[in-house]
């Protein structure tokens, strides 16, 4: 069923930054691999190597810290971060992301970098990490490392910044936004697993209001030109002016753009 | 590639494609036929396993990422003809109809209880939302989960299933 490609293994970060280097043209990174294993699958992607990310030590490590914030590993899977207790006491609105995220057993194995790093429009942990303005740790081999703000990580559909060879390293959600308020609303045809028509979250701290939205647009879209002294449609018409929904099999534009209005007056309601 | 894996309680040592999946792994070089192939891509939840004590899709794991991996599958669950805890409540609430979800619905409903013993009805409705059921209507299956934790015979408050 799955056509024939190589399973490489390395066991340290070193060890692993070269393998994607050698293989930065026909190599994939599987973490979770509940994304590339169905596009595999599904003759979406045909790599040559499949290059697992989640043997080196430490690569699934939640660590918390109050002069850098939490620091997530890029193996570290979706329930990780649910069940972490520092994740859910300091940042609520991440675990609430999580929860919506498709399915219970998905949860089990896919990983946050793996669906920041895929970058769909749809990734439910984009708006999260986009509103507590966390940092990407991105790393290549021979020592070169850069880190970047998720505002700027997204370039287009399934497109990051991400040059070939870099890998995604880990997640900084700062301490800054330690204890930011808010929620997640994500439209979906069934109330179980499934992909989002739309989803915003919206999170509040020291009076600052910030929105992240998912499937409304090339990528998951960071508002922060919304004040809190702004009336309802002030602020749909604000978030609406961020995003640029499409028609497609899931929904219509028209419907993506109510139900961001609908949204936004809940979610703003709920702070007033 | 050489893996090494336990499989409810006994180890296996096996040769393996490096890109066969999990489930046929399980189903064609264990012999373990009990784990069902339903879509194939994470949606319908039918190859449920529990991996390392956590509930995952099967067919989305690859077998030599199982090395070293503790899995547990519904051959596990009866012993002789003595039927697990949960598989005897799915079959006194007749939460099975054709059968092809019950496998992967025992391993995720095992998950559950072990972590949570009193699930009330939304935690057990999340913890079998990647397992598609067309025959039942869930009702059924739900009502054996509350028998196991000590609510059979409520019959109500599943509108929203």
């Amino acid at each position: 069923m799955l056509y024939e490609f190589r399973y490489l293994s390395p066991r340290t970060l070193p060890d692993l930054l070269a393998t994607l280097a050698e293989h930065a043209a026909d190599g994939q990174v599987l973490a979770g691999g509940t994304d590339l294993l169905p596009n595999i699958r599904n003759g979406i992607r045909k790599p040559a190597f499949v290059i697992d990310s989640k043997l080196y030590p430490g690569a699934a490590d939640l660590r918390w810290s109050e002069s850098e914030g939490l620091h997530i590993g890029p193996a570290a899977t979706i329930s990780d971060v649910m069940r972490n207790k520092t994740a859910r006491e300091l940042f609520p609105t991440l675990c609430a992301c999580a929860h919506e995220l498709a399915s219970h057993q998905v949860r089990n194995r896919a990983t946050v970098a793996g669906n920041v790093v895929n970058a769909s429009p749809c990734s439910d942990m984009a708006p999260a990490l986009l509103c507590l303005g966390a940092r990407a740790i991105v790393e290549r081999a021979g020592g070169d490392r850069r880190e970047l703000a998720f505002a700027g990580f997204f370039a287009g559909v399934k497109k990051t910044v991400l040059r070939p060879g870099e890998y995604l390293s880990g997640i900084v959600v700062p301490a800054s936004a330690a204890k930011a308020k808010g929620r997640y609303l994500k439209l979906k045809r069934i109330a179980g697993h499934d992909l989002g028509i739309v989803g915003v979250l919206m999170t509040e701290k020291d009076g600052v209001l910030r929105f992240g939205v998912s499937s409304a647009a090339p990528t998951p879209v960071l508002v922060e030109t919304v004040a809190r002294k702004d009336g309802p449609e002030e602020a749909v018409r604000k978030v609406l002016a961020s995003v640029s929904p499409i028609d497609d099999v899931r929904s219509t534009k028209a419907y993506r753009e109510h139900m961001i209005g609908v949204y936004v007056r809940r979610l703003l309601e709920e702070v007033r | 590639m050489r893996i090494r894996l336990s499989v409810n309680g006994q180890v296996y040592a096996r040769d393996v494609e490096e890109h066969r999946t999990l489930l046929r792994f399980l189903r064609e070089d264990l012999g373990l036929p009990g784990t069902k192939e339903g879509c194939g891509m994470g949606e319908c939840g039918a190859c449920t396993v529990i991996y390392n004590g956590r509930a995952v899709n099967a067919c989305m794991v690859l077998a030599v990422e199982a090395d070293g991996a503790t899995i547990e599958t519904i051959e596990g669950e009866a012993k002789g003809d003595s039927l697990s805890d949960i598989q005897a409540a799915f079959e006194r609430n007749h939460a099975v109809q054709c059968g092809f979800c019950t496998p992967g619905m025992v391993m995720s409903v095992k998950e559950l209880l072990r972590e949570n013993p009193k699930p009330d009805d939304d935690e057990i409705k999340e913890a079998i939302e990647g397992n598609f059921c067309r025959c039942t209507g869930y009702t059924q299956i739900i009502e054996a989960v509350r028998d196991l934790t000590g609510r059979s015979g409520e019959k109500g408050g599943l509108e929203h299933v």
